[in-house]
């Protein structure tokens, strides 16, 4: 568990998206995801609001029963 | 029965020898067995040989003679990518970072095989956590400087090579069917939820697909025989009758609708991609089926779709190692992916899923008016090893990003889709066919690429090794 978030300013990558590396690291994702933002941003131009997404919560899954149960 | 031919042999051929007699699996095991020793150094498919290969292939023998036949893959020898759990042999998704270990028990589809009565040869090689399309260091039987693809470019190239009859692949953005289109095999991925990835190192849970690689059509329905069927422990795993794969194969396809969709997948191909896929085309116009061209919308989200989905999921997936810093042992490329899955949003990770459910109308309605989508598998042929850009037409680009442009739809939208070889470069490269169709449909995906092949003569031709 990190250090409980205090007064202090949040760290955007340490604190809202759990990434924990050195610097080095971290620009090194950084640089990487550029191209994949290139695609997401298309993506964020879409107006998807009414459409449902392709997650589906399946209350049942856990009374499946074996084979031959 | 001549032994040296024995690996060159589908297992269509194979089976009818075993169960008459004519064929030992003991033998048929040693020859498989001599070849990988001969062969594979160059190779690299398979990371580990079972020790008791031959103890299965006896096994199969004595219950064969004494006439319990089980099947088609009784006493066929298949390789298992190593990312299927396996009881008699170690696994490990291709990793070598410390820290890591998988259970040794039998994954769902390694058991299924077992039943079956197959000789589970050996585990082959993947790219690690099958996060690639490379498989360092396997090499391409059909140009030792070329990548079998991957990232089961074990199995690929194994099964091109003749070191077994079949493989297991499995497949999260292609990588059943582009190494299968690389090294000039059979590769299909199912319908997600016809077979179980229980006991399968996950990758994206949502992608993942278990599927075979295999020299023949008829081959990948005998594999298919044994590995369908639902499977409680796969959450994704459907419960819904198995056809009977075998009887697709061989009938006509007069009258089939074949689609052609003509944005995304023929936008950007190498030359002698588009030549042969257009030339398949017109063979299978030729047997009596109507060509519908046709345009499927949003296509050209589902890059971004795919990134978001399969990112934000692998690193799910490896927070314990992220959190105890094991990725640092991981290869360069991997680490940097899983460690990037986090800048994924979570609205953006939502609107991908959302894109799915448009992707997903989007082909059904193009599958409203044909039976199958016919295309190219990838846009361009195995590409040199450490390269990582090619040429397509007059621009350079990764070959990440143009390797899976045409298998990752099928992943989004959880479709079945097979690789069929459909010719060769100018280099003597494969070029894949890719047929696409309705879920659960692979028995119409399977007829149509068996009437392809069977007019052809790629499925004899054998790298020179």
């Amino acid at each position: 568990m990190s250090e409980p978030i205090s007064d202090r300013p949040l760290d955007p990558y340490l604190d809202i998206l759990g990434l924990d590396l050195p610097p080095d690291r971290l620009n090194e994702a950084l640089d990487s995801f550029r191209s994949v933002l290139e695609e997401i941003r298309k993506l964020r131009e879409l107006d998807l609001t009414d459409i449902h997404p392709c997650v589906i919560f399946e209350p049942t899954a856990a009374y499946r029963k074996e084979p031959g149960a | 029965m001549s032994t040296t031919e024995l690996w060159a042999r589908p297992i269509e051929s194979l089976a009818p020898a075993i169960r008459d007699g004519k064929l030992s699996p003991v033998t048929l095991t040693e020859a498989y067995l001599d070849r990988i020793t001969r062969l594979d150094g160059k190779l690299k498919s398979f990371v580990c040989l079972a020790p008791d290969a031959l103890k299965q292939a006896r096994q199969a023998h004595e219950e064969i003679r004494s006439g319990s036949w089980r099947g088609p893959l009784h006493g066929v020898p298949i390789g298992v990518k190593d990312n299927y759990l396996t009881a008699d042999m170690p696994t490990t998704a291709g990793t070598t970072a410390p820290g890591i270990e998988f259970a040794r028990r039998d994954s769902a589809a390694a058991a299924r095989l077992r039943v079956a009565g197959a000789v589970l040869i050996g585990k082959t090689r993947m790219h690690e956590f099958a996060w690639g399309n490379v498989t360092p260091p396997v090499r391409n039987p059909w140009n030792l400087d070329r990548v079998p693809s991957g990232s089961s470019g074990g199995s690929g190239a194994a099964v091109a090579a003749g070191l077994c009859a079949a493989a297991l692949g499995s497949d999260t953005g292609g990588s059943i069917r582009m190494p299968a289109s690389a090294c000039g095999v059979v590769g299909l991925k199912p319908t997600f939820g016809r077979v179980s990835r229980a006991g399968i190192v996950p990758h994206s849970w949502s992608l993942d697909h278990a599927g075979p690689l295999t020299r023949t059509v008829a081959d990948t329905a005998h594999m298919m025989a044994v590995l369908s069927g639902y499977d409680p422990a796969d959450p994704a795993s459907q419960d819904r009758a198995v056809p009977d794969y075998t009887r697709a194969l061989g009938k006509p396809i007069k009258g089939y609708r074949i689609g052609v969709c003509r944005n995304h997948f023929f936008e950007r191909n190498q030359e002698a991609v588009k030549q042969a896929v257009e030339a398949a085309i017109y063979d299978l116009a030729a047997q009596g089926a109507q060509v519908i061209e046709l345009k499927i919308p949003n296509l050209e989200f589902g890059l971004a779709a795919i990134y978001a989905i399969e990112l934000a999921s692998s690193t799910a997936y490896h927070d314990r190692s992220l959190r105890a810093g094991r990725t640092a042992h991981f290869t360069p490329d991997v680490r940097t992916l899983v460690e990037m899955g986090r800048l994924v949003s979570a609205p953006d990770y939502l609107k991908a899923e959302q894109l799915r459910t448009v992707l997903t109308e989007d082909f059904r309605q193009a599958l409203d008016k044909v039976d199958v989508i016919v295309g190219p598998t990838t846009p361009i042929t195995a590409w040199k090893v450490w390269e990582w850009s090619v040429k397509v037409g007059t621009k350079s680009e990764s070959v990440l990003a143009a390797s899976w442009r045409f298998t990752f739809p099928y992943n989004l939208t959880g479709l079945p889709a097979v690789s069929v070889p459909c010719g060769f470069d100018k280099e003597g490269l494969p070029i894949g066919l890719q047929i696409a169709g309705r879920p659960f449909d692979e028995a119409t995906v399977l007829r149509v690429a068996h009437a392809y092949e069977r007019t052809h003569e790629w499925k004899d031709a054998m790298p020179a090794l």
